[in-house]
């Protein structure tokens, strides 16, 4: 047992001595060689160290894409680093540094001066007339391995709107060169296209749209001013412009508010097509006068038109038989039968409180109610009818 | 090995795989499970040592369910495909289901020519026919079978005591608890523990010679003998339950249960739901019912004493919500989630070997004799006869029940949709299906897209999911309310998961789709109509997942095939050995138990007469009833419930012949007349309850009221409507409705409208889209926004207009903070907004904060579902701020704004007013918006009016929209400082956009109204249009 732990005392003795002896060798005479600073990016860049010892530390490198190890080759006691491609395609400072050395410093790889390709974006691609609005032209120059040009490359920017053809020279900062294009006051559509030491850029544009509509002017037009219920008063706008003049797109919004005469409003509404919009809605079936106007909310509005309506039917009778109420004829402006869908109100009291109420539609100038089904009991009723804004009363019907 | 073989099992076999072998081709895909199979078996297709699938329930593992069959199916698919996979599995379940009865029958008979009869009854039993052909539950069977294989082996070892039958039991019960892991636990307790008292009869009856003469005394003594046998093999068995898929105990304990009880048919009162009745109770036991009293006899004799008590529980926990036993047994938490049928199951195939014997004393020993000679031959072929014939019948019923009563839709081609999920990186969002049934598992199997919903809802997590009582988003419709209320959250907030779109199969949901913001995208060849949502960021390329240790991987993987392959080993092997040691078949211990057939008793089979009789009886007087019933002339209650559900069936035909036939309505003019009505309530609602009352009736005509409850997409109708009934001949008519006479004023007219067409990618390629060809998202601005507490709820109100000059699909997101900026609910707005706006267009919007919106879901979900229903907020969290989200995406889809407000007239309560269509589509659902404002003018709410009825075009369509009550509105804050728009500050880009606004433009145009609380309102229009020209 002694001497067995006496071996393991000197074997760990030793271990250790050996592993002392490695943490203080130095490398005290490596020195870096490379007197080149700044490369241009895609050549190949190998760094060189004197290494007297025969030992090969590895070399930390840092730049924006990332951090890499490299190991060296010893060729005649000089270390050669070999930068890889991921990072010597990339323009930028690179920071080295030997592992468990003091050693550190920097280089540059510069891009290259050839452009290969220009990335452009324009935003937004649409904007609305009047001078005040713009789209911003961002455009990167870029070389073979996209590395943007360096600081101040010359990029010339032409745009095209109606007559004018525009030329403007800008230079890069911060790696891009960027314009704002301001629209002018007529609606259209702006051409750009970008040119940077001979390379030239595809063709981009922005449309240029109307801006908010101005007051405007309605009409409306109908077969005839009868209120019978059954044809359709069409209403339009004049063409809404912005205040430039130009006409507003296609689509806009425009609600027509018809007031009538009982102080209700009623609703249509429009879309504009080469700014004008039209909008319908059915004649009322009953004397009334409409008011209407037409609103761009919160933009624009119309004038206000006055429509009247005349009565069609003036008078009808109620009859009641079997249990059912039946009324007509009811007769149009030329005595003709009012055509079919003529809304019948019909309320049923009894003793003045009202037990039902059904609406029906006329059908070749009559409306029946059969009051069968309603489950009423025996006894006697009134009935009220209402069309065509009249109201006629039957009291005291029997129902059996 | 053995001198012969047993014809009877050859028979069985060979019919066993003739008949199934060809029916399982047009029953399997259409069966309730079998495709939910085929998904997990795709898992383990595609990663089989990885649980965790993300395709269904935003992610969930596989580990929930044992992996024997899922594994096996994935195996074989890797020669011939999944489907291929499926049917060889069911195959094999098939020929291990047949030996397995003819060993349990063996087992218990001792008797090869009865357990022959009894695997060949077993082919065609009709509770195995319906577990495979009807709800397709393989693991199932495969486990009952491979535990019916067991049993023999278990009864060896505890009567022997030779290792080799403990090895070879274990081995079984390892493989059945790899397949389905309840089969193994309830087996334990319905089939094992008998199975240990007949043991210790039989024991008890070889010490005293007799059965007769074995008593408590001998039986105890007999039992503490074989004490250590049995507690040995219970406690390795139970380890082995464990152990063979500890990853499904571990995940169980982790992740428990927490989904609300889904109704299922097998809990109903069977008397009550007589559908469920059929499937749960009459068809698994069939023919098996005439002969209870004779199981019951057989099984109370001593020696089967213990598989009688285990018989008689599993009768009764059969029966479902018939009885309260089966929930007083269970308890409440294991009787809603267990699924009843699995009793019904056990029992009929413990009926089967006395089955079997029955069927051999009747056509070859002491039955037949007994019968014969008491009757007469012709009497007994005649009864045998009658027995088979309905033994067959209701086998071919069962088979065939699919066709019958179909439970899935027609069968989708799942190719268009994989197609499309495929293009573009569309399965790059979530999609959910809409209306597949049970299919939606075999197209999630073969796309790589996720889905939100899933068939297995044991592994859901998502409150949202878990909380409500619905099977699966897919078929929310059946659910009511509550289904669709759950669909709805999801359609509202799909962002929150993802969704970006739909598959259609069902007509039923485009409504709710439409109100809810969705938009049609086209029609795929196989008829699926797909909505996509706007504005739904892609999945997130990394998705969480529950970490799980690789030792649990590695046992998930590949314990399962090991048990399979060591109980193959053992029982081959021992068979092998046994064949060659010795020349003589040693005969299994329990053949020494031999039955006596040789007098069949008098009383019992007087007995099952009577039974016979009585059940005949019931028969009987249920056909009768039903007929009753369904006799759709015999009342006029009968007259319009048939009447209603012929339309709701939409058959025509059979609602026409319920017309009065004096009322000179042809049937080309009825269908006209039905063809012609469009709207919410004549195609998008489902009748839920209807209600007829008789209010007047004499001899020839009645006078009905008939209330009728709807579920459309949107929210429920309830209408009452008369009808007027006339009799003639004896039958029921309806009098005929009347059409709207309404005549449109011009019979050809034009309308120019601006359409908008976008170009999407204008290269053709698969990269994404190219920078230039990104639209500007159109700019909006939030004109009001205000958060109010209206009835004990909150909800942010405003309006919104598109200021740009391009259509705008609009995303509206609200959210709650309290005083100290904790965000409290989040929602966005469903249909209280036009999600569609033409240039300069406003809307009024309303966001509610349902349910799930809250932060708190679990506590804040209530217990009865509604989605009209606000979740009540805890008062020491109060709202008193709000952030709103606003995003345009230009869309040129669903701009029709042709609908005008033509006539109106107001009372206190309420607004009467006339829709007129002036375009040229038909609207199907006309929506209006009605916002209130106080004498002020300041807006205090939004509410809306879905009309029943569409409207044609130009004619005009009547509303009634009754004023809010009378409650006051409290307005919380209406500072619009958090309000954005496409991510910038609102007010900044309005006063950009549109900088000499006229505030309050159209205010003049207000409609007022006299109410207490509220002054003015304004009225706007939506509308859907269900058939786009």
């Amino acid at each position: 047992m002694q001497i067995k732990r006496l071996y393991i005392l000197l074997l760990g003795l030793l271990v250790l001595s050996s592993a002392t002896r490695v943490e203080f060798t130095e490398y005290k005479d490596i020195k870096f060689l490379t007197t080149q600073s700044i490369f241009s990016a895609g050549d190949t860049i190998i760094l060189q160290f004197s290494a007297p010892n025969n030992e090969t530390p590895n070399l930390y490198c840092s730049h924006s894409y990332g951090s890499a190890v490299i190991s060296p080759v010893l060729k005649q006691n000089i270390l050669e680093y070999t930068i890889p491609n991921s990072i010597s395609n990339k323009s930028g400072v690179v920071l080295w540094q030997l592992i468990n050395q003091e050693l550190s410093g920097q280089f540059e790889i510069i891009p290259k001066t050839k452009v290969n390709s220009l990335e452009t974006y324009i935003g937004p691609p649409s904007i609305a007339a009047g001078g005040t609005d713009y789209a911003m032209l961002v455009v990167i120059p870029t070389d073979d391995l996209d590395n943007p040009l360096k600081e101040n490359t010359p990029v010339n920017i032409k745009h095209q709107f109606l007559a004018s053809e525009e030329n403007d020279n800008i230079t890069t900062a911060h790696l891009i060169a960027h314009k704002n294009i301001y629209s002018k006051t007529e609606t259209g559509r702006i051409l750009l296209a970008s040119e940077c030491l001979g390379k030239h850029s595809k063709e981009y544009d922005i449309s240029v749209l109307a801006g908010t509509p101005t007051d405007f002017n309605i009409s409306a037009t109908r077969h005839h001013d009868y209120a019978d219920g059954n044809q359709i008063t069409s209403f339009s706008t004049s063409i809404l412009r912005d205040v430039y003049n130009n006409v507003v797109n296609d689509g806009t919004y425009v609600q027509f508010f018809i007031t009538n005469s009982e102080g209700n409003i009623l609703k249509t509404s429009g879309t504009t097509i080469k700014g004008i919009a039209t909008a319908s809605l059915i004649h009322p079936d009953y004397k009334t006068q409409w008011s209407i106007q037409a609103f761009v909310n919160g933009m624009a509005e119309s004038d206000i038109i006055t429509l009247d309506y005349k009565q069609v039917v003036t008078d009808f009778t109620i009859a009641f038989a079997n249990n059912t109420v039946t009324v007509g004829p009811l007769k149009s402006f030329m005595n003709q039968l009012i055509p079919d869908g003529l809304q019948v109100t019909l309320s049923v009291f009894k003793a003045d409180t009202e037990v039902y109420t059904k609406v029906n539609a006329a059908k070749e100038g009559f409306a029946h109610f059969n009051l069968k089904q309603l489950n009423l009991e025996k006894g006697l009723y009134s009935i009220t009818v209402k069309t065509a804004g009249l109201e006629k009363t039957l009291q005291n019907i029997n129902y059996e | 090995m053995q001198n012969t073989s047993n014809k009877y099992l050859i028979a069985a076999l060979l019919i066993g795989i003739a008949f199934h072998g060809t029916s399982i081709f047009f029953t399997l895909e259409t069966t309730y499970d079998a495709l939910i199979h085929l998904f997990f078996a795709d898992h383990y297709a595609t990663s089989w040592f990885e649980p965790w699938n993300y395709k269904w329930y935003t992610g969930f593992t596989v580990m929930s369910y044992p992996p024997l069959v899922h594994q096996a199916i994935a195996a074989f698919s890797f020669i011939g495909g999944l489907k291929f996979g499926l049917f060889t599995v069911a195959l094999i379940s098939i020929l291990l289901f047949i030996t397995g009865v003819y060993r349990f029958s063996l087992l218990i008979t001792a008797n090869r020519t009865v357990a022959g009869y009894a695997a060949i009854l077993a082919v065609l039993s009709s509770s195995f026919v319906e577990t495979l052909h009807v709800f397709g539950q393989l693991p199932s069977i495969i486990g009952i079978s491979v535990l019916m294989h067991a049993l023999p082996e278990i009864y060896l070892w505890l009567k022997t005591g030779k290792y080799r039958y403990l090895l070879t039991s274990l081995s079984l019960i390892a493989v059945t608890v790899c397949s389905h892991h309840v089969t193994p636990i309830f087996g334990m307790v319905f089939f094992i523990f008998p199975l240990i008292g007949m043991v210790i009869m039989d024991a008890s009856k070889e010490t005293v010679g007799s059965m007769k003469a074995v008593t408590f005394k001998i039986f105890l003594n007999a039992f503490f003998k074989l004490f250590k046998r049995i507690v040995g093999f219970g406690m390795l068995s139970l380890v082995i339950i464990i152990g063979c898929i500890l990853p499904y105990w571990i995940n169980s304990k982790n992740n428990p249960i927490t989904q609300v009880p889904i109704p299922h048919g097998s809990r109903d009162s069977f008397l009550e739901i007589t559908s469920s009745g059929l499937v749960f109770f009459l068809i698994p036991w069939g023919i098996l019912l005439v002969l209870l009293p004779y199981f019951f006899y057989r099984y109370y004799s001593k020696r089967y004493l213990f598989f009688g008590l285990s018989f008689t529980l599993l009768t009764v926990l059969g029966t479902g919500g018939t009885t309260p036993i089966p929930k007083l047994i269970l308890g409440d938490t294991a009787f809603n989630i267990l699924t009843l049928d699995r009793f019904t199951l056990w029992a009929s195939i413990m009926a089967l070997p006395l089955f079997g014997e029955f069927a051999y004393r009747c056509i070859e020993t002491d039955l037949k004799t007994r019968i014969q000679n008491r009757f007469g031959a012709i009497y007994h072929r005649i009864i045998v006869g009658i027995l088979a014939g309905l033994f067959i019948f209701m086998s071919i019923f069962t088979v065939s029940l699919g066709y019958f009563r179909p439970s899935q839709p027609q069968k989708i081609k799942m190719l268009p949709i994989v197609n499309f999920l495929n293009q573009d990186q569309h399965d790059q969002w979530r999609y959910l299906t809409l209306g597949f049934g049970d299919q939606m598992a075999w197209l999630a199997a073969q796309t790589n897209a996720l889905s939100v919903d899933g068939n297995y809802h044991s592994a859901r997590r998502l409150p949202e999911l878990t909380t409500r009582a619905i099977e699966r988003l897919e078929n929310s419709k059946f659910k009511g309310i509550e289904g669709i209320g759950s669909l709805q959250q999801f359609l509202t907030v799909p962002e929150k998961y993802n969704l970006k779109y739909i598959f259609s199969n069902d007509k039923f949901y485009d409504t709710i789709l439409y109100f809810c913001g969705w938009q049609r995208l086209r029609q795929l060849e196989n008829g699926i109509q797909v909505w996509e949502k706007l504005n739904v960021p892609p999945i997130a390329s990394v998705l969480p997942k529950d970490a799980i240790p690789k030792w649990q991987k590695i046992l998930w993987g590949i314990v399962p095939f090991l048990t399979v392959l060591i109980a193959f080993i053992l029982n081959i092997q021992l068979l092998w050995i046994r064949a060659l040691k010795t020349k003589v078949k040693p005969i299994p211990e329990y053949l020494n138990f031999k039955n006596n057939y040789n007098s069949f008793s008098k009383g019992l089979l007087k007995i099952t007469h009577i039974w016979s009789v009585l059940l005949a009886i019931i028969v009987c007087y249920g056909v009768y009833i039903f007929y009753l019933k369904n006799d759709s002339q015999r009342t006029p209650e009968n007259v319009v419930l048939a009447y209603y559900d012929a339309l709701d069936f939409k058959a025509f035909e059979d609602a026409y012949n319920l017309i009065d036939p004096n009322s000179n309505v042809s049937i080309a003019q009825y269908m006209l007349e039905v063809s012609v009505t469009d709207g919410l309530l004549s195609s998008y609602a489902k009748l839920e309850t209807i209600n007829t009352n008789i209010t007047y009736k004499n001899d020839s005509v009645a006078t009905a009221k008939i209330e009728t409850k709807w579920i459309t997409p949107l929210e429920t109708i309830t209408k009452t409507n008369y009808k007027t009934v006339v009799k003639h001949h004896g039958e029921w008519f309806l009098q005929p409705e009347h059409l709207d006479p309404d005549l449109p004023p011009d019979q050809l007219y034009s309308n120019n409208t601006t359409t908008f067409y976008n170009q999407g990618r204008r290269r053709i390629t698969s990269e994404q889209t190219h920078h230039e060809d990104v639209l500007k998202q159109p700019v909006l601005e939030v004109l009001q926004a205000t958060l109010v507490k209206y009835d004990n709820h909150y909800a942010i109100i405003g309006e919104i207009q598109n200021i740009d000059n391009t259509p705008a699909d609009i995303v509206l997101k609200g959210t709650l903070y309290n005083n100290t900026n904790k965000a409290l609910a989040s929602y966005n707005a469903k249909y209280h907004v036009k999600h569609k706006l033409m240039p300069k267009e406003v809307t009024a919007f309303r966001i509610n904060f349902e349910g799930i919106a809250w932060s708190k879901t679990q506590d804040s979900i209530p217990k009865t579902f509604n989605p009209d229903e606000f979740t009540p907020v805890e008062l020491s969290e109060q709202p008193t701020t709000f952030n709103l989200q606003v995003a345009g995406n230009v869309s040129g889809l669903d701009l029709y704004k042709d609908v005008t407000l033509s006539a109106i007239n107001i009372n206190d309560t309420s607004i009467n007013g006339t829709l007129f269509n002036s375009g040229i589509e038909e609207v199907t659902v006309p929506q209006l918006l009605i916002t209130y404002y106080n004498d002020n003018k300041q807006m205090l709410w939004v509410d809306h009016l879905f009309l029943k009825d569409g409207i044609k075009q130009q004619r005009q369509q009547q509303f009634n929209y009754p004023l809010l009550k009378t409650m006051p509105i409290q307005i919380i804050s209406n500072d619009m400082s958090h309000c954005f728009v496409n991510g910038l500050p609102n007010k900044d880009i309005a006063k950009k956009v549109i900088s000499n606004r006229i505030k309050n433009h159209t205010y003049s145009k207000l409609q007022p109204i006299t109410h207490p609380n509220y002054s003015f309102i304004k009225i706007e229009l939506n509308n859907y249009i269900g058939n786009p020209n």
